[in-house]
Order: structure tokens, then sequence, then C-alpha cells
């Protein structure tokens, strides 16, 4: 029952087409983010709410004369309350954002049923996951800028620093945040439900890296923590970089141990994604839901 | 190299049996093993048998349909066969390539249809979704757009390319999962019930469509627990049973196992579980399978017979009275349900 039909497929292995399926992953994602709306009004409306309830908190504990601002502001070194508390919420945020958005993102495909016929294809996987990546920074950018753009217009929050050093502490922060996200993409494939460690990932950063408070009033075991935790270098260099001009000589403390955590949860991510691969492989997990 | 489209040898797949689901399939014996308590010696962990030794060579070009009822192993035969799962124990080829070992060879010989319009996009349209897949196959821009449409225009999806697959019909969007299948012109194609769920007319479309490609020289595996289905579109059959292919011939060779026997029909009203203990107990009488018609107290009872002229009035007999009423009866030629049932002793759709 020979046939003339070639044994050979279209396909064209190589580089040039991982790369090409790499922005086809990108150029979706994309296309899906901006075709739900609703995500762009929480935009807006998330990078106000959750700081000011910790702004809020912080007039009402300050007493009648705004005393207990002076005193607080004293204590961190920081000239604008304000703003000192905006930039550990939104590392907070950010990290927050990222378990949901890329942690969840293999895990959605897999309940929408969409992640076995990509699976199906050659392309390199964890191109997948990769692919989940680059929207959700550009989409954390423009949260970010709104975050900013909205507390410099209502709350007169001004920057004393250079815009280039902060993004060069977040760029050197995108390794372990997202290699962190990808760690867990891969476990909540395997075990399917993962809210309590969002949860607890969640509290360490809020309890341990200062996002309202200077780690140094913490008791010593639990600075000892915080110094395992990137985001405690991510919200202090980006508070040196945003309100006390701090350049690159100044931020290398933080920058150098970014750098380090985020080789280390890269790492992780990826050797966790390729053992999930494996399991997937041997139990089926990828098509169940 | 193989020269099959498709051979396996003894594929064997083996899953961690779940606690208390009674898996008539589990099997204590097997590893892995778990550890219970620190210092406990290992215990075995029952394994549940999905793939139970199955052996196949599909020829190029073939139809071959694999045949069973929901959770005879078909699904994960072809889990295996493109590379989504891996089996326990041995092997198979998909166009000359190991599925373990060349992995990414065999995705790119295959064209899959698996989880029908679930697996694309509905938040794209049937065009960006074309576009999507055509670049994870790795096709080159130029290929892909004129390929792309290519499909759109077979497809029948030309007027509605670009809205939302969310807004198409459940056949519409099995057409752009079938077209994604066929993007890279893949040599073989699995098709996983690529019918199910479509309403008849579509059905009949798609498998119209099925033939067409075995025309064009396509070699397709075709899984269905549609027996019509099977029957007009395949060359060979393999049926599947509890992990097992218990029977592979062409449909006319399966039909003819059973040709010395009759099929009779009946159509009854009042139906209870006693009368077939009676029907069994007439002599040249076996395997009788019953099926409720639609909501109404329509039963249709299938029995095969050594010779219908010598049961039929026993069979009259058995089932006057308490309720029971004959409204119909047949005498028909053997359909590879009949075969099903004659092979496993039980309906497919059971």
């Amino acid at each position: 029952m020979q046939t003339s039909l070639t044994p050979r497929s279209l396909g064209q292995p190589g580089i040039l087409s991982d790369v090409r399926a790499f922005q086809a992953i990108l150029g979706r994602e994309w296309r899906i983010f901006t075709r739900y709306p609703s995500w762009m009004i929480a935009l807006f409306i998330w990078p106000l709410i959750f700081p000011m309830l910790y702004i809020l908190t912080a007039r009402a504990l300050s007493g009648p004369d705004g005393s207990g601002l002076v005193v607080f502001m004293k204590t961190t070194g920081a000239s604008d309350f304000i703003g000192y508390i905006v930039i550990g919420t939104t590392v907070w945020m950010w990290q927050n954002i990222v378990l949901w958005d890329v942690g969840f993102s293999l895990r959605n495909e897999q309940m929408r049923g969409t992640l076995e016929s990509n699976w199906l294809s050659p392309t390199w996987r964890f191109s997948y996951l990769l692919g989940h990546t680059g929207p959700q920074i550009v989409s954390m950018l423009m949260f970010i800028s709104i975050t900013a753009l909205e507390f410099g217009l209502l709350f007169g929050v001004k920057l004393h620093g250079s815009v280039w050093m902060i993004l060069l502490v977040m760029l050197a922060a995108i390794p372990s945040i997202y290699g962190l996200g990808f760690a867990f993409a891969s476990l909540v494939i395997t075990v399917k439900e993962a809210n309590a460690f969002v949860f607890l990932i969640r509290g360490l950063v809020m309890i341990f890296c200062g996002i309202t408070f200077p780690i140094s009033l913490l008791p010593g075991w639990m600075q000892s923590i915080a110094k395992w935790l990137p985001q405690t270098y991510l919200i202090h260099g980006m508070r040196a970089a945003a309100f006390s001009n701090a350049g690159i000589t100044e931020l290398l403390p933080d920058l150098i141990p970014l750098l380090l955590f985020g080789t280390f949860w890269l790492v992780v991510g990826y050797s966790t994604f390729l053992w999930m691969e494996r399991r997937a492989r041997r139990t089926g997990a990828i098509g169940q839901y | 190299m193989t020269d099959f489209a498709i051979e396996a040898k003894e594929l064997v797949k083996k899953f961690p049996a779940k606690p208390g689901t009674g898996d008539k399939n589990a099997d204590s014996t097997s590893t892995p093993t778990r550890r219970r308590g620190l210092f406990a010696r290992k215990e075995p962990k029952a394994m549940f048998t999905a793939v139970n030794g199955v052996d196949l060579q599909i020829e190029r070009g073939e139809i071959f349909g694999l045949l069973g009822p929901n959770g005879a192993g078909k699904s994960t035969t072809i889990r295996m066969l493109c590379t989504l799962l891996e089996p326990t124990s041995g092997t198979a080829h998909v166009n000359g390539f190991d599925i373990v070992k060349q992995a990414n060879d065999v995705r790119r010989s295959l064209g899959t249809l698996l989880a029908g319009e679930r697996s694309i996009y509905w938040k794209l349209s049937g065009r960006e979704n074309l576009e999507y897949f055509a670049a994870l196959y790795h096709i080159p821009a130029t290929v892909a757009k004129q390929r792309v449409e290519e499909l759109i225009e077979r497809m029948e999806l030309k007027e509605r390319a670009n809205e939302l697959v969310e807004k198409y019909s459940t056949g519409m969007r099995q057409r752009v999962a079938i077209a994604k299948a066929l993007l890279a012109r893949p040599p073989i194609l699995l098709l996983d019930e690529p019918t199910l769920g479509l309403d008849p007319q579509a059905a009949r479309r798609l498998r119209e469509l099925i033939a067409q490609l075995k025309e064009e020289g396509h070699t397709i595996l075709l899984t269905t627990h549609y027996m019509e289905e099977a029957d007009l579109l395949s060359d060979r059959i393999g049926i599947i049973d509890q992990g097992k292919i218990i029977a592979l011939d062409t449909p006319e060779g399966l039909k003819r196992r059973i040709d010395q026997k009759e099929v009779i029909r009946l159509e009854l009203t009042g139906w209870h579980d006693e009368i077939a203990g009676k029907l069994k107990s007439i002599s040249g009488i076996e395997n009788v399978t019953t099926r409720q018609q639609g909501e109404a107290d329509l039963w249709e009872v299938s029995l095969q017979a050594q010779n219908s002229r010598t049961a039929l009035p026993r069979i009259v007999e058995h089932i006057g009275g308490n309720g029971t009423r004959l409204v119909n009866m047949n005498i028909v030629k053997p359909s590879l349900e009949d075969v099903f049932i004659h092979l496993t002793g039980k309906a497919l759709r059971d």
C-alpha cells in the first residue's frame, strides 16, 4: 500500500525555526492578554488599592500632628513615606502576580486542553513557559509605570534618582522572580492546586522583606532569613535608586545577590520543569485535568 | 528502519491505581514501590494496566481503526504513539522513528487530533490558530502562509477565518483542529475520536474528509467507539478491550468470524432483568445485550443465535406476560458491533 505522499513533513528543524516558534508563542500570549479588557482595568486600579491600605494605616498611626511619620522617616531613612511604602508593596504585587500568572500558565493551558496540542509539536517545550513570561514582563512594566504615575499625580511622590538605575535593579531581579515562577508552574502541573504555596511565598515576602518597614526592626533570626530572599535586595535597591539617587557602585550590594539568586532560581526553575516533563511522560499528567 | 508507518511491539502502559476504585486491571505485584513509615519495608504499589502488550503493524497509506469501549486503552495507545506518554515496556516506531529515543522526529512525522475542539485557542481566530501552530511545527513562514490559506479554503472556513474561535460551532472548531493536524502535511495522522460530539451532518462531512486524506496518501490511525464509522472508513480494524487487541482483521474478515451466527434484534417495552436470564437459558442463544432507546420505556435487545428459526418461538414464549410487550423483531446480518459482543460478551457502549 505504498503511496506518493512524502514521508517527511513540511517542518524544517533548526534554531531559526525554534526562534520563530518562540515569537509565535509571545504573539499568541500578547493577543490573548489584550482580548481580556478586564485585565487592563485591573492594571489601573490594583496599583492604588493595595498600597493605600498601608498608607492610610500609617497616617492613622502617625498621630494628629503627623509626628509619627517623622519618626518613621527617621527610622527608615526615607524622605517620602508614601514612596517608601509604594516600592515595597509594588514588589510584593509583582511577585504575587508572577506566581499567579506564570505559575498557573501551564495549568491554565492544561485545563483549557491546549497544553497537549502544544506539547505534540516539535518545539522546545520550555519555550511555552518562557513565552508566557514575555508579555507578563511587559504588563508588569506597565503596572509599575502606572503605579509611579498615579502616586506622582495623586500623592505628589517625586523621584530623586535615575529611572535607569531603577530599571537596572528590576532587570537584575527578573531571573529570581521568574525562576521561582518557572519552578512553581512545573509544580502546579504536578499537584494541580497550589494556592497554599502562593500564600506561603506571599507571606514570606510580606513579613521578611520589609515591604512597609525596615528589616532592621526584625529580630536577628528573622533578619537572617530576610537575607536569603531576593525580594529583600530588590526592595532595598529600588528604594535606594528611586529616593537616594544611588548609582551602580552604591547598588552593587543589592545587584550582586540578586544576580546570584537569579542564577540559582533559574537553574531550579529549569530543573523542576525538566523533572515535571519527564514525570508527565510517565504518568500522563499533561492530559489530566 | 522499519517499513511500516506505525509498528508497536508488546506495548505496555501501567499507571498507579487510584485507591478504592476497584480497577479490574489493578495489579499489586508491579513496581514502582512505596515506603510506609520511616523504617518499614517497601511494599508494592498497586498498578493499573491500561495497555497490556499491544502489537500493531500499520502499513503506509492505510486507515487503521482502533475500536473499543471507553477505558479500553485506545487513547493511551495513541498517547504513547504521539510521545505524550512513555511506555512502561515494549517498543514502537512511527515513520521509522523510535517513540522514546527519537521523540522529536516522531512529532515531526505526525498530525494528531486529540481533545478535538479543546485543542485550539478560543480567544484566537481560526487563521491565528493555524498561523500559530504552523510556527510550532517549524514550517517556514512563506510556506506556512500558503498552507494556512489552502487549509482555510479546504475546511470551508474562509468566510469566518478572522473571527474568534469562541464564536464558531462545534463542527467548525473541529475543522480548525483537523486543519491544525494537517498543517505540516505529515505522512501519518492520529485521529482520536474525530467525530465525537458532532451533529450527524458534520460527522458525515468529516468522514468524507478522512476518506479523501487516505486517497492523498496519508496513513491514518483512527480511534472511535462508533462501529459504523470504523466499518465505513477502515481498511483494517483492531478491536481493543481491557488494554489488549483481541481481534485484528479487515471489517469483512471480522464479520465473517460470526457468519455462521444470526443476530436477532428485538424491541420491547417493560423490560426487566429476569428476562435476560430466561433468554440466555434458551439452547443456542448467546450474548444477550440490551440498550434503552431514548427516555421512553423502549428497549433494544440483541441476541446471537445458532439457528433463529428454532430459537424464535421460544424467545416469544419467554418474553410474553409480566408487563413485557414485544414491539418489533428482526433477523439481521452481523455487524461489527455483533463481532464485538461475540468477542467480549458486552456491547461497545457499555
